[in-house]
């Protein structure tokens, strides 16, 4: 076996393993990877460790990790061994995407326009219209080209066989993109030589398919859209992320501060006085857009753009009330919202979901909280949820009288055993993590996805837990060509 | 350009130069009182007070400290975090200000602004103390690499020009209060040792004014060896090619504005424009006799308010943009002319922790 990997435990009878199969040999699409980190010595891998430590602090990559002291900026954890995906793996995962996000659009359009998947009872209308990210306000509001979902991040995984399945759409503000395109930048640094044995596809065209994307939805016909990027400002833990996208698009970064709405349209203000916006890549949540409509408190958000939006004068992206379509409770329905709609059977499966909400489901979950995985519908980055392996009996109490409290909320999974991938510990020796994949889709006039995403790993031992919040890293992703 | 992009541009650069200042008035007082050990000690509390009283922050001091002394005076104006126009805090507001357009400067300004302000927070007190001249050199230093790092990596056009405004007006300011320094310590000797104000003292005193602002060679090549009150006065107030003079910074930050909104000697388009170039009008036909008859502390007050003035007509034309046809929606009224930018941030913080997906 080769250097790293002679005492690298890949337990595959309990797990899938991503470079290791069954029988112990590499896969092939990670043969010449292995081969080259075992010409490595601990010393190569420290220095390539350098290298790239020493590019995510000179461009300032960190994250702010909240309710610790203000102000801790730390740099996001990276592993050095990227994931690889082999072309055709790729095809049925952007195909899947590709029909996933068409169908949840067209959902969406429908929620808010005639709404005939609840009278036809696919879904039952109380989840939706109960759901806190319906916005009713928008009921007949149409969006340019009739598109709610410009920038998604659906999070895959894949079970004990290896099958990728749908964890997670991510519909609202999905947030890591730049880490995806920094790793790359990073890996480029380190690891030239394997570069150029691989065929990898490019994903640096990224913020330009982005932009291209957003000058599509533009409300106006004029030949240069004015596109800002809107922030909650720099405490947000995506605050580098918000001026690394704005930069790498040419496009302002602004604050609900710098927004201002007259007759219904939005300007930005400038030394010169004011200038007309006519698309806002928001990554502010609705909840804080506009204080008139939705919190009144909200210091983030812009007073009128609510009516400015509803007028046509401006576009948002992602559009108000995706929520309503990611909300876990809706995610069990996606199978029969891809049949609906398109009439297809769905490409990319779902995890098996219970809903508190259904009475014989409810029952099922209490008695198995130990070995389920329970979510809070509408919470995200693996905030609310209990690991049933992982609890003790006080917090599954807890929980269960939560879930009683307010079954709507909650939804149960089986624990599923992600797949591993080998990552380094402390440079020197290499074990098994959970990883999931986040590819980032774009929905204009055409749906984009670049070849890659955010190989997101848990690199505490043992743990599930993916989120950057949660002590997770991540990984640079490789789509190659055989 | 966004007039938040502006803004804090603006308040980057005058929060580096006013820590810049502080460190020339500490600096200047160390050396002053070494020269002149022989009549008095490191201590007098009369030569520290001044150092507050030009900064105009008496109240805050003695609600924090019960002496005027080279420790407390020194904690106050280096570490102290309730005072904003600390060098500490002054740094970190610098820094808070190039954080928010960190994607609108070039990134060696921001590894400048970065490095320094990873520098102080690792400073000591003991470690001043040991080295004042060295840790004074430090943040000079620093500030000029900044500057010098803007001049060459960022492009000379709006945005540049607010900094050079920024750094003109802070920079007239702190001249104005230095020299006021002199003034309050003449002032409390008169009182107490008169024969000092007339004698060679006087003499150390006003080249230690000069060498804060790094003028005393510059001043040299002009006046020889003719130091007396009035050459210098003349020198660092009504100069034109100094750039630590009053009238040099007007000048700079009156080109800059009117690089920025194309008004020009005969014809303003807007306040900060018409009343920097009254100033400079005025600055450059007063002779110093002119001065004396108003008296150079009031003189110098008047100064100080009329740059202010400059200031808050930059705040309302460029950052406060309002137009006239345009109800108020706004929350929260743009923020007064109080200085603080920085701290503006935080009124939001708890909201911008919303969670990500």
């Amino acid at each position: 076996m080769i250097r790293f990997f002679e005492r690298y435990e890949a337990e595959t009878c309990q797990f899938f393993d991503e470079v290791i199969s069954k029988e112990g040999t590499p896969r092939p699409h990670y043969d010449k990877m292995l081969h080259r980190f075992g010409q490595f010595s601990v010393d190569d891998i420290k220095a390539r460790r350098e290298i790239v430590n020493i590019f995510f602090r000179n461009q300032g990559i960190t994250f702010t990790v909240y309710g610790e002291e203000e102000g801790v900026e730390r740099l996001f954890p990276f592993d050095l061994i990227p994931g690889v995906v082999p072309a055709h793996e790729w095809q049925t995962i952007e195909k899947g995407l590709t029909q996933r996000i068409t169908a949840l659009n067209a959902f969406l359009h429908d929620i808010y326009h005639g709404q005939k998947i609840l009278k036809d009872k696919i879904i039952p209308a109380e989840l939706i219209l109960g759901s806190q990210h319906f916005r009713r306000e928008f009921i007949g509001v149409n969006p340019p080209l009739g598109i709610y979902i410009h920038v998604t991040g659906s999070d895959i995984i894949r079970d004990g066989q290896g099958n990728y399945m749908v964890l997670e759409d991510n519909l609202r503000t999905p947030s890591g993109v730049s880490y995806m395109l920094q790793n790359r930048q990073a890996m480029k640094r380190a690891f030239p030589v394997l570069f150029d044995k691989y065929k990898i596809r490019p994903i640096e065209n990224y913020p330009q398919e982005l932009l291209r994307t957003l000058q599509e939805i533009s409300p106006v016909s004029r030949r240069e859209p004015n596109v800002v990027l809107l922030t909650p400002g720099i405490y947000n833990s995506a605050y580098f992320e918000h001026s690394f996208l704005a930069r790498q698009m040419g496009i302002e970064l602004t604050e609900g501060k710098d927004l201002v709405v007259n007759n219904n349209k939005v300007y930005t203000r400038t030394t010169r006085g004011l200038e007309q916006v006519d698309v806002i890549y928001r990554r502010v949540d609705d909840a804080y857009l506009d204080p008139l409509v939705f919190r009144p408190d909200s210091k983030l958000g812009v007073a009128g753009l609510v009516n400015a939006y509803r007028k046509g004068n401006v576009t948002l992206a992602n559009a108000i009330g995706c929520g309503v379509a990611d909300d876990k409770v809706i995610y069990s329905f996606v199978p029969q919202i891809i049949k609906y709609y398109l009439g297809e059977d769905p490409i990319l499966e779902n995890v098996p979901t219970w809903l508190a909400s259904n009475p014989a489901d409810l029952k099922y979950i209490l008695a198995n909280l130990g070995s389920l995985v329970v979510k809070a519908a509408n919470e995200s980055g693996g905030y609310g949820m209990l690991i049933g392996p992982e609890s003790t009996i006080e917090q599954q109490e807890n929980f269960a009288e939560m879930i009683v409290a307010n079954p709507r909320n909650y939804i149960a999974q089986p624990t599923i055993s992600l797949s591993r991938h080998p990552s380094f510990f402390n440079d020197t020796e290499l074990f098994g993590c959970h990883i999931d994949l986040r590819p980032y889709v774009l929905y204009g006039k055409t749906v984009t996805i670049v070849p890659g995403g955010l190989t997101r790993v848990a690199l505490k031992r043992g743990s599930l837990v993916v989120n950057s919040s949660q002590g997770g890293g991540s990984k640079d992703t490789w789509v190659v060509d055989e | 350009m966004l007039s938040r992009v502006a803004e804090s541009l603006f308040w980057m650069s005058r929060y580096f130069e006013r820590a810049e200042n502080t460190a020339r008035f500490l600096d200047v007082n160390f050396n002053l009182l070494l020269d002149l050990n022989k009549i008095t000690h490191v201590e007098n509390p009369s030569y520290w007070i001044a150092l507050i009283l030009v900064t105009s922050d008496k109240d805050r001091f003695n609600s924090i400290y019960d002496e005027y002394s080279a420790r407390t005076v020194t904690d106050y104006l280096v570490f102290n975090k309730s005072n904003p126009n600390s060098i500490t805090s002054c740094i970190g507001l610098a820094r808070e200000n190039a954080r928010s357009i960190i994607e609108s400067i070039s990134s060696e300004m921001w590894e400048q602004v970065n490095n320094l302000y990873h520098y102080l927070q690792n400073v000591t007190p003991q470690f001043v103390q040991n080295d004042p001249y060295g840790f004074y050199k430090e943040i000079k230093n620093a500030s000029h690499l900044f500057q010098g790092i803007t001049d060459n990596t960022f492009s000379h056009n709006e945005g540049w020009d607010f900094i050079q405004i920024a750094k003109y007006l802070e920079r007239a300011d702190n001249i104005a209060r230095l020299i006021d320094v002199k003034y309050h310590m003449l002032l409390s000797e008169a009182k107490s040792q008169p024969e000092l104000v007339a004698g060679s003292e006087d003499i150390i005193q006003w080249m230690a004014v000069l060498k804060s602002c790094s003028a005393l060679e510059a001043f040299r090549k002009v006046y020889l060896s003719k130091i007396d009150p009035d050459n210098i006065l003349r020198f660092l107030i009504l100069d034109r090619t100094f750039p630590r003079s009053i009238n040099f910074s007007v000048c700079a930050a009156e080109d800059a504005l009117w690089r920025i909104s194309g008004s020009s000697r005969h014809r303003y388009v807007n306040n900060a424009d018409r009343l920097i170039g009254k100033l400079e009008a005025e600055l450059s036909y007063t002779a110093i006799e002119d001065i004396f008859t108003t008296g150079l502390h009031n003189y110098l007050a008047d100064l100080e308010q009329r740059l202010v003035k400059v200031g808050e007509q930059v705040h309302l034309t460029y950052f406060a943009y309002h137009s006239p046809e345009i109800e108020s929606t706004d929350i929260e009224e743009a923020l007064p002319f109080t200085g603080i930018a920085g701290g503006r941030a935080n009124w939001s913080q708890a909201q911008q922790h919303q969670q990500q997906q």
